[in-house]
């Protein structure tokens, strides 16, 4: 009887760590990114829900052309996600790890944009985008370097060309040199340069 | 007999500490007594912050309230991130939502943002770990309000001279 209970408990926990992660709309860290965060010896983490964004737009200004766009973008959104993991050393972290994390978005409404790898420097970009009936409806961006590794998930209305625009709210200063990235690696994508 | 006796001493052993962290109290002051107790540090409260709150709302017509701060300068022991992090979740308690989390191993740099929406305000509870000093701050803030007084140090600042280059224009009005 009493493993029943247990069992019945666990079961319960199972069910409600999911359906709680639905409900903020904003995944909860997995396995890979606690085993990361472990390593690392820097992370930072910013998680901000839609009424957090909303807050954060506020203080944007609407007379200001770009901080206008910002803002705009932000109100669709329905979340960010972002994790930076530094490492001290090279190799604190595997392809398989990488492998790991890009594996949370295979399948289902998620797409692949860019996959670019420079073997010289180790460095290598991620992006999916979500696609609901032909519109994008979030992005997923991995940028990997041999001593650091950033996750971004931003749930909403979003194209890249817009990535650039969330650098302006505290905290995700990190969004423009992203979006610099990722335009830099479509082109290179684009011209076959990438892998 | 004997095993009764371990049973009893052990129940002892792990509520004391349970009682001591259950017993601080929660928000503001709760996280602030369970860091002095964790931590063996003492926090300076700022004095009359209750009139120095008043006088921030006032100035900034309602754009800040509810100010509080603690101050911890001699922060000597290891911080751990993920405890510092269950420490001050757990003594905020439901309704506040971490925004930011920047924490390092090494534990000597360690900040915390927390958020709480508070119909038209965001309450925001800050604790910030910088080598030996320790640093918490709560404070509710009225977006709107806030930018129509932040509007008017842009404006003498406009005048006075054109630091505005308009890369992170908002951080430089703070």
């Amino acid at each position: 009887m009493k493993r029943s209970i247990a069992v019945f408990l666990l079961a319960g926990a199972a069910l409600a760590v999911p359906a709680l992660a639905q409900t903020t709309g904003l995944p909860l860290p997995s396995a890979v990114e606690k085993a990361l965060e472990a390593r690392a010896s820097n992370v930072t983490e910013v998680t901000l829900d839609k009424s957090m964004l909303g807050f954060a737009s506020k203080f944007l200004d609407k007379k200001d052309s770009d901080q206008a766009n910002a803002k705009q973008l932000i109100n669709g959104l329905d979340g960010i996600y972002v994790r930076s993991y530094e490492f001290d050393k090279e190799g604190q972290y595997s392809l398989e790890d990488i492998e790991n994390l890009r594996k949370q978005f295979a399948g289902g409404d998620w797409v692949p944009m860019v996959h670019t790898r420079e073997k010289k420097t180790g460095e290598s970009t991620d992006v999916m985008a979500k696609m609901v009936n032909g519109e994008s409806r979030g992005m997923f961006i991995l940028s990997a370097e041999p001593k650091e590794l950033t996750i971004v998930l931003i749930l909403g209305p979003i194209k890249m060309d817009q990535l650039g625009e969330l650098g302006g709210i505290g905290g995700l200063g990190a969004m423009g040199d992203i979006g610099k990235t990722v335009k830099k690696a479509d082109k290179g994508a684009t011209k076959g340069g990438g892998e | 007999m004997k095993v009764l006796a371990w049973v009893a001493v052990c129940a002892i052993v792990l509520m004391v500490p349970m009682a001591v962290l259950a017993g601080s109290g929660s928000g503001f002051d709760g996280v602030v007594t369970t860091l002095e107790h964790r931590y063996h540090a003492h926090a300076t409260r700022i004095p009359f912050m209750g009139v120095i709150s008043l006088v921030a709302h006032k100035a900034t017509s309602g754009g800040v309230a509810g100010l509080h701060v603690a101050e911890f300068d001699e922060f000597n022991e290891k911080v751990d991130g993920d405890e510092l992090n269950n420490i001050v979740e757990e003594k905020l308690g439901a309704g506040w939502q971490r925004m930011i989390r920047d924490t390092s191993k090494h534990g000597a740099e360690q900040t915390l943002i927390f958020a709480h929406p508070e119909g038209n305000r965001m309450g925001l509870f800050i604790v910030d770990l910088d080598g030996n000093e320790m640093d918490v701050v709560q404070i509710s803030v009225d977006p709107d309000h806030l930018n129509q007084s932040i509007e008017k140090y842009k404006h003498h600042d406009g005048a006075g001279n054109d630091s505005d280059h308009g890369d992170n224009s908002g951080d430089d009005s703070d």
